[in-house]
């Protein structure tokens, strides 16, 4: 049974219809890529799955449960975090108090995650105590995506990481997001070609709220009539 | 010769000194001072205890509450009516508590669920209605509540002494001040400020925020409702003074005024109006200009909002953060 199932989703935001219907299927311990051009409905499709876009119509399956309807929380709570790309951290807390927030259990097991965190980004270790609002662009990051690791996570959904970092952040990030692939399931929106074929295995592209293509990501990154037809590159 | 906090750095601390130095002084008031000093500072110590009930849901979890005379006027209201109707002794005091703090629970739940549905702005509206409703209840229910009038009423003893009842809003004030600290320091206080911060993301990480909004609701309420138990025993009187808009504006004054999301600064806020206002009405034998008060009044909140946006406390935040800085040292450690 896949971990991740989507089919036929619809999704709408006031009175326009978003998503007109994607498909997918992951399994537990891939790393998969949601590519497209801007607009296309990636961060959308994020934002339904978490549960904060309305779905219309179709199926949105974790494990065999269905997520249609569920209030966000109750979707965290299941086993999904998700990384905005606006970083979705805490500006006037500390990043001990951001990590600190984001546990659902306080047992030694969250704990030994929290110390993971903290070796995976040692910048965080660094600025421990230090308010959000005055980290850097990549240290937010880091803490976004420290803090979707501090609970035993199913899924880990990951808007464009590598927006707004420089070139030598964004390696430091491919390399960390690369090595949770290893523990966790991602599912990552990214307009970075190279940094989504650093991380993940295989791609869907989406295009105007619909799953177009998938496929093996480096086939993709060796078909260059098939990235300049889907992505424009 | 080294000072005595270097000295003894984990044992004595600055804050910890004056943390001492204030306790000194407020224990030793009554014996050295007038009625009239000891029933200001005993105000001071509800209005304290008011004003950080209120804090809770503005400086902590973001809520405008513009209904907030609810609370109190409630509690004042509980213990008037069964010390003017019913009969004055301990066991009516008690069921004066156990009604107010039933009352605050259920206006608590009944804003919590409209929190849940409108946006912040219908919710101050909406509250500031309730309020206003309510009030106005009080002002038509003559029979009971002797309306516009009031009622005047004699509590038991021994609160129907200034010095006993000095202790206890003294000790009010303090249990208040510890359940309310242990709460907003509390993973619950956390996610009120989560909410506060962005309650989106408060709720992506799995937080029901419409829980922990009515979590806060439900701790302020019956904090604000029982400092109008020890309001209507300390003033012996009430009227519908306590249910008016300005009631609630208090409220906002001493908290912004001494510094929103502090609940130490709402006790410093309540402190400095309360004093200020009544320096100025003081001022009135001095010149004719001082009947105008309420101008100065104004003045001084304006300068506030304009000079210390975050209150007393915000600013001796940034004075410390620039003294550490100009010292050298690191204003964040790691």
């Amino acid at each position: 049974m896949s971990l991740l199932k989507v089919e036929n989703l619809v999704s709408y935001i006031g009175l326009f219809t978003i998503l007109h219907g994607i498909n997918m299927e992951i399994q537990a311990g891939e790393a998969v890529g949601i590519l497209g051009r801007n607009g296309a409905g990636k961060t959308t499709f994020l934002r339904t799955v978490m549960g904060l876009v309305k779905t219309r119509s179709g199926v949105i399956e974790l494990d065999g449960q269905s997520l249609v309807g569920k209030p966000p929380h109750k979707i965290s709570q299941m086993g999904i975090a998700l990384c905005p790309e606006d970083y979705g951290v805490f500006d006037e807390l500390s990043i001990s108090e951001n990590l600190a927030l984001a546990k659902h259990k306080d047992d030694t097991a969250t704990q030994d995650r929290i110390t993971y965190v903290l070796d995976l980004f040692p910048d965080l270790k660094l600025a421990y105590k230090r308010p959000a609002r005055t980290l850097s662009g990549g240290q937010r990051q880091m803490l976004s995506v420290g803090r979707s690791l501090v609970n035993e996570t199913q899924l880990i959904l990951i808007d464009e990481p590598s927006k707004g970092l420089a070139p030598i952040v964004i390696e430091k990030m491919a390399l960390a997001l690369k090595e949770i692939s290893k523990k966790s399931t991602i599912l990552l929106v990214e307009q970075n070609f190279n940094m989504a074929l650093a991380v993940t295995d295989r791609y869907y592209i989406i295009d105007e709220g619909r799953t177009v293509h998938n496929g093996i990501m480096q086939e993709l990154a060796n078909d260059k009539e098939l990235q300049h037809r889907h992505l424009g590159l | 010769m080294g000072n005595i906090t270097s000295r003894f750095p984990n044992l004595i601390t600055i804050p910890k000194l004056l943390w001492l130095l204030a306790g000194i002084v407020i224990l030793i008031i009554p014996p050295i001072s007038t009625t009239a000093t000891i029933t200001m500072v005993s105000r001071i110590m509800i209005f304290a205890v008011y004003a950080m009930a209120y804090d809770i849901l503005r400086g902590y979890i973001g809520i405008i509450h513009l209904g907030f005379a609810l609370f109190i006027g409630g509690g004042t209201y509980f213990v008037a009516i069964l010390f003017a109707n019913v009969g004055i002794s301990i066991p009516i005091l008690l069921l004066a508590i156990v009604g107010t703090t039933i009352y605050s629970i259920i206006w608590a739940l009944i804003v919590g669920k409209i929190a849940a549905k409108s946006g912040l702005l219908a919710t101050a509206m909406i509250t500031m209605a309730f309020a206003e409703i309510m009030r106005n209840m009080m002002e038509r229910w003559r029979t009971v509540t002797n309306g516009l009038d009031g009622l005047t009423f004699r509590v038991p003893a021994p609160f129907d002494n200034r010095t006993f009842m000095y202790y206890a809003c003294f000790v009010f004030l303090l249990l208040m001040a510890f359940a309310l600290y242990k709460f907003t320091t509390s993973p619950t206080g956390r996610v009120w400020q989560a909410v506060r911060e962005n309650e989106q993301r408060a709720v992506f990480l799995g937080y029901d925020t419409n829980r922990a909004r009515t979590i806060a609701l439900l701790v302020s309420g019956v904090v604000a409702g029982l400092a109008g138990v020890m309001f209507a025993l300390l003033n012996r009187f009430a009227n519908t003074d306590v249910l008016a808009m300005q009631m609630t504006y208090n409220a906002m004054l001493y908290s912004l005024v001494g510094g929103s999301g502090s609940l130490f600064g709402s006790i410093i806020g309540s402190a400095v109006v309360v004093l200020f206002q009544n320096f100025l009405l003081d001022l009135r034998g001095v010149h004719f200009i001082f009947e105008r008060w309420l101008i100065f009044f104004g003045s001084l909140y304006i300068l506030v909002v304009i000079f210390m946006p975050k209150g007393i406390m915000g600013f001796v935040e940034t004075i410390r953060e620039r003294w550490k800085h100009k010292k050298g040292g690191k204003i964040y450690e790691s």
